[in-house]
């Protein structure tokens, strides 16, 4: 079953598709509330949407292809037979898909923040979106304003998604991606639609708890994973090429670094534990390394949790109050007098036609 | 390289009809050589000479050995191999079993009468010394063999494999080490005629020689064979059998034939001879091994010394089918040892050999010290320890063995003290996964005169069933003769009427010399224990069994990470339901405008 369906890459995409489809959401929900005059015309207000949609499907539509191509060439490219180094990639590639992983996957916690934090861009953009200059290429850009935003962003996620699924599983299957990439998409989209039909938070708020702490399960069996084929590495250096012919008895293991050893149950090669090995990382052989760093990710994780709740709750790290509050001021000096120099007399002509002022639609 | 000559030499006195005694005195030493013109190494040697020098004498002779060890850094024990010693069981050698091993600076007198006429050799037989070079022939003639007058000379011819490594460091490095999980056995560097390669035997036309052949090697068993050459198989192992024509013979470690060729009519050509490793026997087959070594009759020194012609197959003679010159009918036993052999994985990853689970550890007494220091008790096999693997034999019975082999490989294996008779030895197994077992209800083949020897090879996952007389008390190791594999402990004890020894043997006083001399213990139990000894405390013992499944160790890790994991998912959880204000706090921040109700500085 893992051969065809890659839990990594599902999460993956799925994150990168919830975040282009909180921001489609938010954009609907703002024509929704009359932004771009809307509402007074429901002519317009279809047109808006559909340049929503439209520019979403094109951007979606080149990611898909630039994606399709990347693996496409990677895998006829050849992948197979590392050969001897065959552990270490494993362990490389494991170890960088458990750290992107980790830090993507508590953000789809704050997805409230996420929403806001969209909607105060979108805002911002809109308004400034005042463009002004002639040039076709900023009229086009003010007329369709409204898909130029879904467009470059999941342009944007598409391809952030693309090189991370690259990092995760370029060691996997290629019939382990399609099913993956779709469910993924398909559970991004759910979720948005939920958000955008005003659905209940909670609910939301529940799946994605599930759905991080899955994600999480999968990241601590990949770091472990990791330092497992690492030491498997050493220990076939030492044997040399007998290691294959014993199996999983005696002699495909080192009995000094053992943990624990069942001669079954193999998270390799057999059949249901390969789940339990791409869920928990299960090793029918575990070594203390395998066993050591599992519990290290996660005492890491829970550091990193805590850390994070005390800078929300009080606003700064840990021991770092001063110097937090010192860099808040500093920045407020900045904002302060950005203000003052807007406001100066001689920049007043802020109507008519100057080309000072860029394109103010960002999507940083 | 080294020209053959007429051999007609006796060690001593003159007269044939007297029973000599035949002194030798061996300071073991180190020898440099470069047997097969590849690689200079130390051999252990005799006398300051390398290849050691061969023992001869005649029937009935007495031999007395004084070696003394001057190695420096090893101990030594010398093994007269297929020498009876009836009533001298203290002289046989093997280390732990006989006799303490002799430590540097320490000699040892090896004192015997030799009573069987025929071929035999001599090694070391502490840990897995003698492929480290310490083995030679050992040569006893006999007026009155049964061919005696239809050969014009007696020579011997030895075979061997060769390691460029010495056997302590393979030992550690490469065998008995968890990092050869498979067990697989060092690979040899060379094959050796008579210590050497290339070598010229010179022969002249129209005449018989009496070619007696041993294998003094480790491993490797050999096919050997004289190109246009029959000749005629007359003895095997000491034992004459009836002259069995034959094109080639297959030879285990520590076997001896002895064959009569007669040689052709002219000298115009020179006729390769040839000793073949038998490569099943080796795991792998290195790219640069040359596993034939080769020879040539040599009819005219001037003529040219052709390349052997290959071979497709390697047709040889089962030497199931010798007769034996004295025949006997097949004996029934009184007494029957069954034992499977097997190859397994202990606790601490290295591959050990088994007899029924049981492989040999050497205990911290000799046996034969336990038996002449335990009285009454010398009957109760457990005295001699849980891993000596001891049976005690009555005295003139009839003894089977039968042994079932589990591994899929050949092994050689020999019974000090004895020849025996091969009642069976069943084919190879079609496949590795079953083992032909002997089943007496269901007899293979049993030849009317069962042929005899002391070293006799088993066949890859099939049988062999073997019967002797006990007529010889003393303490007799049965073991594999793949040195490899005796390492491994593939060996059991017999201890054969240990009353009659007792009453009737007695061990010489250089002999417990030694083992002072070394700190070794030579009385009481497998233990030491002279007090109780049944109380076994201390013995040695194979190491621990791999753990079958989960220890403490792994539970104790298992529970501590599903705990992590638990821990971990609360905290996401946690973190997940956390307050939404901080939400609005963050979201100010980007706008940047101040919270109504809070005081960022808190």
């Amino acid at each position: 079953m893992v051969q065809i369906f890659n839990v990594s890459i599902f999460f993956i995409v799925f994150r990168e598709s919830l975040e282009a489809s909180v921001v489609i959401s938010v954009l609907l929900a703002f024509i929704k509330q009359g932004v771009g005059r809307s509402a007074d015309d429901p002519k317009v207000y279809k047109a808006l949407v559909k340049h929503v949609w439209v520019g979403a499907a094109i951007g979606l539509l080149i990611c898909l292809i630039i994606g399709g191509a990347f693996i496409g060439t990677w895998y006829t490219l050849g992948t197979d037979a590392w050969g001897a180094s065959e552990d270490i990639w494993e362990g490389a590639l494991s170890i960088v898909a458990a750290i992107i992983i980790s830090i993507m996957g508590l953000a789809m916690l704050r997805l409230n923040k996420m929403k806001e934090k969209w909607r105060v861009k979108i805002t911002k953009a809109l308004e400034d979106s005042k463009i002004r200059g002639k040039g076709w290429f900023r009229r086009f850009m003010r007329k369709y304003a409204m898909g130029i935003l879904p467009f470059i962003t999941i342009l944007r996620e598409g391809i952030e998604a693309i090189v991370f699924v690259g990092g995760v599983a370029l060691s996997s299957p290629a019939k382990a991606f399609p099913l993956a990439v779709v469910c993924g998409l398909a559970a991004g989209g759910g979720v948005g639609y939920f958000m955008y039909k005003g659905g209940d938070y909670m609910k939301i708020q529940y799946f994605l708890i599930v759905a991080t702490c899955f994600l999480y399960l999968v990241a601590a069996g990949l770091f472990s994973k990791a330092i497992w084929f690492l030491q498997n590495f050493v220990w076939s250096g030492l044997v040399g090429g007998d290691v294959a012919e014993t199996g999983d008895g005696p002699g495909s293991y080192d009995v000094r670094q053992s943990v624990w050893h069942v001669n079954c149950c193999n998270g390799q090669s057999s059949g249901g534990w390969m789940i339990f090995n791409a869920i928990f990382g299960w090793q029918n052989s575990a070594t203390y390394g395998s066993v050591i760093s599992y519990n290290l990710y996660w005492i890491a994780l829970i550091a990193s949790i805590m850390l994070m709740l005390f800078q929300e709750k009080h606003g700064h790290y840990p021991f770092l109050k001063s110097w937090t509050e010192k860099r808040k001021a500093a920045k407020r000096e900045r904002e302060e007098k950005k203000r003052l120099d807007a406001s100066d007399p001689e920049l007043e002509s802020r109507d008519t036609d100057s080309e000072t002022k860029e394109i103010s639609i960002s999507v940083v | 390289m080294r020209a053959f000559s007429l051999l007609a030499t006796l060690a001593a006195s003159a007269t044939a009809a007297l029973a000599a005694t035949v002194q030798y005195d061996f300071s073991v030493d180190w020898v440099q050589a470069n047997p097969d013109g590849d690689y200079d190494r130390t051999f252990i040697g005799i006398n300051g000479e390398w290849p050691p020098p061969p023992i001869k004498c005649k029937i009935h002779d007495r031999v007395i050995v004084n070696v003394t060890n001057n190695l420096g850094n090893e101990p030594t024990a010398l093994h007269f191999h297929g020498i009876f010693m009836n009533g001298t069981n203290a002289m046989d050698g093997p280390v732990g079993v006989t006799q303490c091993p002799v430590p540097p600076g320490s000699n040892i007198i090896y004192n015997f009468t030799v009573d069987q006429p025929g071929m035999y050799w001599y090694h070391s037989h502490f840990g897995g010394q003698y492929p480290d070079g310490l083995r030679a022939p050992f040569i006893v003639y006999d007026d009155d063999e049964p061919f005696a007058g239809q050969y014009d000379e007696d020579t011997y011819l030895t075979v061997s494999d060769y390691y460029h490594q010495s056997i302590p460091w393979l030992t550690a490095n490469k065998f008995l080490t968890l990092i050869n999980p498979t067990g697989a056995e060092p690979i040899p560097d060379a094959a050796l005629f008579n210590d050497s390669q290339n070598i010229k035997f010179k022969v002249e036309p129209n005449k018989t020689y009496k070619i007696r052949i041993v294998n003094m090697g480790a491993l490797v068993s050999q096919y050997i064979w004289f190109e246009d050459h029959d000749f005629k198989i007359v003895e095997v192992d000491g034992i004459y059998v009836e002259p069995t024509d034959a094109s080639m013979i297959y030879i285990t470690v520590a076997q001896r034939y002895t064959i009569l060729l007669t040689t052709k009519n002219s000298t115009d050509k020179n006729y390769p001879m040839i000793a073949s490793f038998d490569t099943d026997m080796m795991d792998t087959i290195p790219e640069d091994l040359v596993w034939n070594v080769t020879g040539w009759l040599t009819y005219d020194d001037n003529g040219d010394f052709p390349e052997p012609t290959l071979i497709d197959q390697y047709d040889f003679y089962d030497d199931f089918n010798l007769v034996p010159f004295e025949k006997e009918e097949p004996y029934e036993p009184d007494y029957s040892i069954t034992v499977e052999v097997a190859m397994k994985n202990l606790g601490n990853g290295v591959n050990y050999a088994f007899f029924n689970d049981i492989t040999y550890v050497a205990p911290k007494v000799p046996t034969l010290y336990t038996v002449m220091s335990s009285g009454n008790d010398s009957t109760d096999a457990t005295i001699y320890g849980s891993n000596t693997h001891t049976y005690v034999l009555g005295y003139q019975e009839v003894v089977e063995i039968v042994l079932n082999n589990f591994d899929p490989g050949k092994h050689p294996f020999h019974l000090h003290g004895h020849t025996f008779q091969v009642i069976e030895r069943s084919g190879a197994s079609p496949d590795d996964a079953t083992t032909l077992m002997y089943d007496p209800a269901n007899p293979g083949t049993v030849n009317e005169y069962p042929m005899r020897r002391d070293t006799v090879y088993v066949r890859p996952n099939g049988y062999f069933v073997l019967r002797f007389k006990s007529d010889n008390p003393g303490v007799w190791f049965f073991h594999c003769h793949i040195e490899w594999h005796l390492a491994q402990g593939l060996a059991l004890t017999l201890v054969e009427a240990p009353a009659e020894i007792q009453s009737n043997q007695a061990i010489p006083e250089d002999h417990y010399a030694a083992c002072k001399a070394g700190g070794y213990a030579y009385e009481g139990n497998a233990a030491g224990n002279t007090v109780n000894l049944f109380d076994l405390k201390g013995e040695k013992l194979q190491p621990k069994p791999l753990p079958a499944g989960f220890t403490a160790r792994g539970i104790v890790a298992m529970v501590f990470s599903c705990i992590s994991a638990f821990v971990g998912m609360g905290c996401i959880t946690w973190y997940g339901l956390s307050d939404l204000k901080t939400t609005e706090r963050e979201v100010a921040e980007i706008i940047g405008e101040p919270l109504d109700d809070s005081d960022e500085s808190k």
